[in-house]
């Protein structure tokens, strides 16, 4: 056991960190304000390879294993979680074509969305359930060679964008759930209004309508049936860029906690004079560091996952401890603040946003308890 | 007796180095002599102020040619007993300073900043880790090449009534070739010549609020400068307004910083003004325990104010 | 043919912290300086367009192995180093001496290039000492640099104007920052970097003898005082008066 990154790691880490402040932090505020990333950004980090780090150099991708993908999207998310949202939901889309796709589908859509062409989605959440596959409505109905698509996706990440869609609907001759390839921006598909959450400015949420969407047959990714296989294993994955993200969140937040405590003067007066700061500072500390270390484990498992089940359990209690935590950390930091801290000029604000999205989305926080439960008391 | 030999391209820069060169000489008993290249007027105005000039008329000698000039300096350093040579650290003086330090085999220190001598030993300061700590260092070695940055020294004030030798040296021909020279469009205004600045940093959300800015300045008759990102990433100013360690070093009678952080690239450049003066949100950035006068107060509503208070008073 | 770079390592300045006057450099990360990985980006660019090689030399203590591995990854082709802990205290003239000798062992030399100044010091006298030592030409300054078989022709930027210069090769040029901006490595580079060749060569092997005498001895490096009124302001109305008054009588008591 050997928790020293090797220098490969580090100049990951620092790319990630140099380009995040270079060419993100002065336009923060834009993608803030407009919620919306712009295009330069995503070219840049195209560039830069960001988007296929974890994937294997066949199809594209850089070979840097997911500890390194951990490593890049903890520092692109400490200078906007936005940005590293949009890495983290492509990351997701592709490794289920990669993972389960044919040598045509991969070979169609693995290069165009490692280089920022095409940018994927996964679309499984309905208006009317969460996480139950026994609830989802949309249906994919065969006809001949095709499948025609209708229904309704709801809060999908990077449907704004040209790319594909993995797409959860029920297989019409089967009556089971099932995933299907879709590009989006085809006929019959639609996006609402980006939803206004109150954090991860950056990242647009959609509801995404499919509208007699009509789909060669094999586009199907997988097997009929193995819809909630791919499910399953996509969400397992997808914590991964979560957990990242809101590491990198808890980075920033202790950051800024710092700084604030070293330059901010009472009564003449520094505040880390106070025993109530430091204790504060120590907090922070101490949660960054166990935030960080669930959250690189996780990134060296994914390289080497032997039982899927294990690793979804990984996965969740990663996801779930990193998210709360976050929370902690964020209201910890604006207290640091004080008044300051919730004034729009501190970033120590928007990241307290971010943090209290965390917990509710990819998963809510209890569903990642019981997944976790599920494996020990099995029997 | 020992002297000590200054040379600049430039005739003010050399002007400065007379006085730089006085404020060492006296106390290690060396004497002050001057060397120009191809440059009669400039031998003219240092005949004003110093003693002794060398003057050296030899069109083979190439002044792009670093390597040339040196072995010029290094030869007349020799002939007339000059083992301590000041150069200015404008960027010819920088490069001819490393090729003159390893002919005459002495010690050199470029962007000298300031000398003294104690105990005999001629120690020089200058910035260092840039620009976050002032080092003082040593020259041991006979032969001394000090190149001394642009502006810190006076002018040499005329009165000393001075004679012009004409020297000859063997010059190498250069193997280098010049093709072309072509003067950079000047900014008109000089930043480190203007006795206020008003500086803008990050501060400023916008350009427009550049103009208000220009008026401001118009009236405490001064000139505007920036820090490095307001123009090397913004692009709301020239390059040549940067104020800094990447840009320039300026030592105005008033400093008035607006939006300015004051991280220690940039405090380099303005830790020599009289007077400085800061306005800035944060009453925490490092800039305000740098400035006589500080205000904690956002710009974009302080400049108009005080443009109408300035037109009041 | 090799077009070499010199780049030194320095330490993060942005880590830099002011104990007591003093700064702390303990456990501060080591990096390359901004102008030197301009100058390697102005280096692999020229690689491109010539077919060579582009060869990093770097002296510096032993962290320098993992310090060079980003301009690996940046584009250069191989690393040639020279490690000693004690070169970093030495004199610029010593490190000329070291980099020259190493350069020497370098056979179809083209360019050297270097950065206008180190980051931490920047005193830019390394360049010119390594050419006198070499009997290269130097130019200094060039914010732009095209290159042929036998030619180098160089746009040096002065405080004032610019000269387009023709240098025979080899020749020693250093640079300013505007010549290319530094390259961010992509992942891919990173990883394949490991497999660049590096080769570590100590002081005795390349034969530089270091004087037992310094020319240059440090006698103090403080952090510089700010001897300022601190007076605070609180309305436009003072700073106006301010900015009209406090110039005169300052200006008088010259």
């Amino acid at each position: 056991m050997d928790f020293t990154l090797s220098k490969e790691q580090l100049l990951i880490r620092n790319t990630a960190r140099d380009f995040a402040e270079k060419y993100i932090e002065p336009l923060v505020r834009r993608i803030e304000d407009e919620n919306d990333v712009p295009r330069q950004i995503i070219d840049r980090m195209a560039e830069l390879e960001l988007f296929g780090i974890q994937f294997a150099e066949e199809w594209g991708g850089s070979d840097g294993g997911y500890d390194g993908y951990v490593l890049a999207m903890e520092q692109i998310a400490r200078v906007s979680s936005g940005v590293s949202m949009i890495l983290s939901v492509n990351g997701l889309g592709l490794g289920a074509i990669c993972t389960y796709g044919t040598k045509e589908q991969k070979e169609k859509y693995m290069e165009p969305g490692l280089t920022g062409e095409l940018l994927a989605s996964f679309a499984f959440t309905e208006p009317g359930t969460g996480s139950d596959p026994r609830q989802i409505t949309t249906m994919a109905i065969r006809e001949g060679d095709s499948y025609v698509i209708n229904g309704t996706k709801r809060f999908i990440s990077n449907a704004n964008f040209h790319g594909p869609i993995v797409v959860f609907a029920r297989e019409s001759e089967s009556d089971e759930v099932t995933a299907f390839i879709v590009d989006k921006f085809c006929a019959g598909y639609s996006i609402s209004e980006a939803w206004d959450k109150i954090g991860l400015k950056g990242n647009r949420i959609v509801d995404v309508y499919l509208k007699n969407v009509r789909i060669p047959a094999e586009n199907m990714l997988g097997k009929v049936g193995r819809g909630f296989n791919i499910l399953l294993s996509g969400i397992a994955y997808g914590k991964i860029g979560i957990s990242s993200t809101y590491l990198g969140i808890t980075l920033r937040a202790y950051e800024e906690a710092v700084k604030y405590a070293m330059e901010k003067k009472h009564r003449g007066q520094s505040i880390a004079k106070f025993q109530a700061m430091q204790l504060r500072v120590g907090e922070l500390a101490i949660k960054l560091e166990a935030a960080r270390w669930l959250t690189y484990r996780l990134g060296c498992l994914a390289n080497n996952v032997k039982d899927p089940m294990t690793f979804a359990r990984e996965a969740a209690l990663t996801k779930s401890f990193v998210c709360e935590n976050a929370v902690d950390v964020t209201r910890v930091a604006v207290d640091i603040h004080g008044s300051y801290g919730v004034m729009s000029d501190y970033k120590v604000q928007s990241l307290y946003r971010d943090a209290i999205i965390g917990p509710q989305i990819e998963g809510v926080g209890d569903m990642q308890k019981m997944i976790v439960a599920g494996t020990i008391l099995r029997e | 007796m020992r002297n000590i030999l200054i040379y600049s391209d430039n005739t003010d820069y050399a002007c400065e180095l007379l006085t730089a060169a006085h404020t060492i000489a006296g106390e290690i008993g060396y004497g002050v002599t001057a060397l120009t290249i191809n440059n009669d007027d400039q031998a003219e105005k240092l005949a004003l102020r110093c003693g002794t000039i060398y003057r050296i008329r030899d069109e083979a000698i190439l002044m792009a040619d670093a390597a040339a000039v040196a072995l010029v300096i290094s030869e007349v350093a020799k002939k007339k007993n000059a083992p301590v040579v000041l150069l200015s650290s404008n960027r010819r003086g920088k490069e001819i300073s490393g090729r003159l330090a390893h002919l005459t085999h002495g010690g050199c220190l470029t962007d000298v900043s300031g000398m003294t001598i104690d105990n005999g030993r001629l120690c020089c300061r200058r910035n260092t880790l840039g620009g976050a700590t002032v080092v003082t260092q040593a020259i041991e070695s006979d032969h001394k090449v000090i190149a001394v940055v642009p502006k810190v020294y006076d002018t040499m004030e005329e009165g000393e009534k001075g004679a012009i030798t004409d020297i000859a040296v063997e010059a190498e021909l250069s193997v280098i070739k010049v093709v072309e020279v072509m003067p950079k469009v000047k900014d008109s205004v000089d930043i480190e010549a203007a006795e206020v600045l008003v500086v803008v940093g990050q501060g400023m959300g916008s350009r427009d609020d550049l103009p208000i800015v220009e008026i401001l300045a118009g009236h405490l008759k001064g000139a505007v400068a920036c820090t490095k990102p307001v123009a090397t990433d913004k692009r709301w100013l020239s390059e040549e307004r940067i104020v800094g360690l990447s840009g320039r070093k300026c030592k105005p009678d008033l400093a008035l910083l607006l939006g300015v952080s004051g991280q220690v690239q940039f405090v380099v450049g303005i830790r020599d003004a009289k007077t400085i003066i800061s306005v800035n949100t944060d009453e925490n950035a490092p800039i305000m325990t740098m400035s006589d006068y500080r205000m904690v107060a956002d710009m974009k509503s302080v400049v108009p104010e005080l443009v109408r208070a300035i037109e009041r008073l | 043919m090799n077009i070499i770079v010199a780049m030194k390592q320095v330490p993060d300045l942005h880590h830099i912290r002011i104990r007591n006057r003093e700064p702390v450099l303990d456990d501060i990360p080591m990096v390359l300086g901004d102008i030197d990985k301009s100058a390697l980006a102005a280096a692999v660019e020229l690689k491109e367009t010539t077919q060579g090689r582009v060869i990093i030399m770097s002296a510096g203590n032993r962290k320098i192995r993992d310090t060079v591995k980003e301009a690996l990854a940046a584009g250069g082709d191989e690393a040639i180093l020279i490690e000693d802990d004690d070169l970093a205290d030495e004199d610029s003239s010593v490190i000329a001496g070291v980099l020259a000798a190493a350069i020497q062992r370098i056979g179809d030399v083209g360019i050297v290039v270097f950065g206008e100044g180190s980051a931490d010091n920047y005193s830019g006298r390394v360049f010119s000492a390594v050419a006198a030592i070499l009997g290269y030409p130097q130019v200094g300054y060039a914010k732009r640099i095209e290159l042929n078989d036998s030619l180098a022709r160089v746009t040096r930027s002065l405080e004032d104007s610019d000269e387009i210069i023709e240098v025979p090769l080899p020749a020693v040029i250093s640079v300013v920052s505007e010549i290319k901006e530094p390259r961010i490595p992509s992942v891919k580079n990173i990883l394949k970097a490991r497999k660049k060749p590096t080769a570590v060569y100590h002081l005795n092997e390349l034969c530089v003898e270091v004087p037992a005498e310094k020319n240059i001895t440090t006698i103090s490096n403080l952090a510089p005082v700010s001897r300022r009124k601190g007076i605070v302001i609180t309305s436009v109305d003072e700073l106006a008066k301010i900015l009209k008054n406090d110039r005169k009588p300052d200006r008088q008591a010259q």
